[in-house]
């Protein structure tokens, strides 16, 4: 159990340090910078957590991100922010929805579908604005990724709200339970007659909408539909999910656990940051701290399961 | 050539072996028995270099040893054939046999030529049915087992250890084991052969030793002791040695089959169950047993032939259609298709109903916790706290969950593929009972055994497959004799079938 909670554990303690090296950490400054840097990932880690329980990847989640703020700051310039919001987001579903209809029809792997998709999305997205931003968003637009409601960030509100949807989901729904079950042994969920196919789809349709959504607060952030943003974003989004305890053998992980490791990784660039840390080694130190902590996390398996 | 004494092992706060203790002999094929969690297999890890005791004295030939890792285990003469097949399905028997050991040329490149008549050496020697330049990934289970026993004798081993060889081999897969096992013990070799098949005693042992609870309860040979008395020291309770169980009077027509096919495996398979019966399944590996219970289930397509559900045509494309249609199946390879081990005991509990415990797509955890408290104590199934995987239970235990899931709902046709392959004799009397409760209930029981004296003992009527087709039906209680026969040989009706074709 202990061991369980060491990405918690680890959490706290790098959170303890920082306030210990850097005076300008603990300010409300600082920290709010940290979650609007991260809300972003954090968002698409949810999705990514309900697909990696069951089993699966999605290696196309930086090119919706992409796709979806793009034609939602398109849709934006001539509908207004209500409508481009509503675009952005159903771009992502449908694009997600595109990634779970060819893996379950097509029965290929979903490591190749959406590597697949990764090309075809990002390059869609590339000839549909010419390769050009977008830049005519109504400036009050900013508020989405910049503003603030009682006093923090309302991106950290948004982040609150999914993830406690995305909880919820997991934990009491029928879909999050097919979830684990197809993740954990897809035969045995088929010989149990679980719909694998329809939840499948669905839940690469869930990381498609979370991660439009988290394209549209990209888009608020740099106030401009990039079809190049989000480019790595897949890798983070993955590597949060796994820093939390999720299994990439299908079956494991939590909204919490992907939450902690997203902002791990986000204080541990704040922290480089701060100490005034080499950037190039800020990815090193990252790196690094994957491979701890999935070795960690087998290390406790190997140990309980015999 | 092998003692072991007192020998000790835990796994965290488990005790696995609190006394293990075993003397292995030349020539001698000595048999391990025990429940499932008794503590042989890690005894044999112990012996093999899978594991470090804890404590205890192991010898190996009069001098004290302890090995770090299975190489060094093999370095001494120790191999041992594992349950499942730890070989490269790609390469070839012969690299199989040679791997890690492959005979060089200079510069390091592999002398096939060597490798391949070295391995048909040992292959025609010991007259295994086999090729050297066979792939493995092609061959049976025991094959598989074969390719390993070759590997040992390559290694030079004068001790190999069996860990359970035949639980999912057929009869006269079986015999050809034992063959080898008695060709083994002909050249002065020293074999520990670990079962759960009380019938092979006679079959293949000289000594057996009986481990329960970690410890050693009985070491001695098999001439003074009955198959009974082994019973007792491995439930270390008195035990009906025999499971009778009083038939019913059939009832309605649950499931009729007509005419099932699906080429190459299923040919014309015609049968009926009726409500309060259990249907014994019997025949050789590959007879498409196990085939006719995936396609009954929608998971494999059939060419033609017709299912019919209470009278009623039914068209079964999938699992979740024969899950609709009330049908269940137990499959035969629990960890692969049976259970999600990694995942809490409630959560396998109510996998194929999950409905029952749901309102609007939401689950009812309180309706699941309770069903869960339920089974536990209705089905005596040990479990420990609630969110521990279901893969940390012993066999038995997995298996009535296995069977537990398909309570939950309305399911009235059961296909019970294996039912009690590699689960103790206790959890065996248990799943035993658990078909005569659905029976009384009113299912339909269809049983697919490879073991005849359970089908026996179980069933009500007995099916004979072969090749595909169904050889022969037989009252419930005939004799192994009787089944064999529908079950090898050519009988009338399908030695005119093979002419026809």
């Amino acid at each position: 159990m202990i061991q369980r909670l060491l990405p918690f554990f680890t959490l706290v303690a790098l959170f303890v340090i920082l306030c210990i090296v850097s005076p300008n950490f603990l300010t409300v400054t600082n920290l709010s910078s940290v979650v609007r840097q991260t809300a972003v990932i954090n968002i698409m880690a949810l999705g990514m957590t309900v697909v990696i329980i069951s089993g699966g990847i999605d290696l196309s989640v930086g090119s919706i991100l992409a796709l979806a703020g793009l034609l939602g700051a398109m849709t934006m310039e001539k509908y207004g922010i209500a409508w481009g919001l509503a675009a952005g987001v159903a771009i992502g579903t449908l694009s997600g929805l595109g990634n779970g209809l060819m893996i379950t029809s097509l029965r290929v792997n979903p490591f190749i579908v959406t590597l697949g998709t990764m090309g075809i999305y990002r390059g869609l997205a590339l000839i549909i604005s010419k390769g050009l931003p977008v830049h005519e968003i109504p400036a009050s637009y900013s508020y989405l990724a910049e503003g603030s409601l009682l006093g923090v960030p309302f991106v950290l509100w948004i982040l609150l709200v999914a993830a406690a949807a995305m909880h919820v989901t997991l934990e009491h729904t029928r879909l999050g339970r097919y979830a684990f079950s197809i993740g954990s042994n897809p035969d045995a969920a088929y010989y149990a007659g679980v719909p694998v196919r329809f939840h499948t789809t669905a839940v690469y349709a869930i990381a498609g909408l979370l991660t439009g959504l988290a394209g549209m607060i990209e888009a608020s952030r740099l106030m401009t539909g990039q079809p190049t943003a989000g480019q790595g974003y897949e890798l983070t989004a993955i590597a949060a999910v796994v820093i939390g305890g999720g299994s990439l053998r299908g079956g494991e992980g939590s909204v919490l656990g992907t939450l902690v490791g997203a902002f791990i990784m986000g204080l541990l660039a704040n922290g480089s940051d701060l100490v005034g840390t080499n950037p190039y080694w800020q990815q090193v130190i990252i790196g690094a701290v994957i491979i701890l902590a999935v070795t960690f996390d087998e290390l406790r398996k190997r140990r309980t399961a015999a | 050539m092998v003692q072991l004494k007192g020998i000790q092992k835990r796994f965290g706060g488990v005790v696995a072996l609190r006394d293990g203790s075993l003397e292995v002999r030349r020539g001698e094929v000595h048999l391990l028995m025990g429940e499932n969690g008794a503590g042989k297999s890690t005894l044999m890890k112990i012996v093999a270099g899978m594991l470090e005791p804890d404590g205890g004295e192991f010898l190996w030939q009069g001098r004290s040893v302890r090995f770090r890792n299975p190489a060094e285990a093999a370095a001494h003469g120790i191999a041992m054939v594992h349950q499942e097949s730890l070989l490269a399905p790609h390469l070839s028997v012969a690299e199989n046999i040679f791997l890690g050991h492959e005979p060089r040329r200079p510069l390091g490149w592999v002398n096939r030529r060597e490798m391949l008549e070295h391995a048909a050496r040992i292959i025609e020697e010991h007259r295994f049915p086999l090729q050297a330049e066979w792939r493995v990934e092609r061959l049976s289970p025991a094959g598989k087992q074969m390719v390993e026993i070759c590997r040992a004798i390559r290694q030079g081993s004068s001790l190999l250890i069996f860990d359970e060889p035949t639980s999912s081999l057929s009869e006269a897969e079986t015999q050809e084991v034992f063959r080898i096992v008695r060709a083994l013990r002909e050249r002065n070799m020293g074999v520990i052969y670990i079962t759960h098949r009380l019938e092979e005693l006679r079959a293949i042992g000289d000594r057996v030793t009986v481990l329960r609870d970690g410890q050693t309860v009985h070491s001695g040979p098999l001439g003074e002791i009955s198959a009974d008395q082994i019973i007792r020291h491995m439930v270390g309770r008195e035990l009906n040695a025999i499971y009778t169980r009083a038939a019913l009077p059939p009832g309605e027509e649950v499931l009729a089959v007509r005419g099932l096919t699906r080429k190459p495996v299923l040919d014309d398979v015609t049968f009926s169950l009726r409500a309060g019966e259990i249907v014994g399944m019997a025949g050789l590996i590959g007879a498409g047993r196990t085939e006719l219970c995936r396609a009954l289930f929608g998971i494999d397509a059939i060419d033609r032939g017709e299912i019919r559900i209470r009278g009623r045509a039914v068209g079964i494309g999938s699992p979740q259609d024969a899950v609709r249609e009330g049908l269940a199946l137990i499959p035969e390879d629990r960890q692969r298709a049976g259970l999600a081990t990694g995942l809490p005991v409630p959560y396998n509990l109510t996998m194929a109903d999950l409905k029952a415990v749901c309102r609007g797509g939401f689950l009812k955890h309180a309706a699941e916790s309770r069903i869960t408290a339920e089974f536990s104590e209705r089905l005596r199934i040990r479990m420990g706290p609630a969110r521990q995987p279901a893969g940390r239970l012993s066999g038995g235990n997995q298996q009535k969950v296995a069977i537990a899931k398909w309570l939950l709902g309305q399911a009235r046709v059961f296909l019970f593929d294996e039912p009690t392959r590699g689960i103790d004799v206790g959890a065996k009397m248990e799943v035993f009972q658990m078909m005569d409760e659905l029976a009384r209930r009113g299912a339909a029981i269809l049983m697919v055994s490879s073991e005849m004296a359970e089908l026996i003992q179980v069933a009500d009527r007995i099916l004979v497959m072969r090749q595909g087709r169904i050889s022969g039906e037989l009252p419930g209680r005939t004799t192994p004799e009787a089944i064999m026969r529908y079950a090898a040989f050519e009988t009338g009706a399908s030695a005119a079938g093979e002419a026809a074709r």
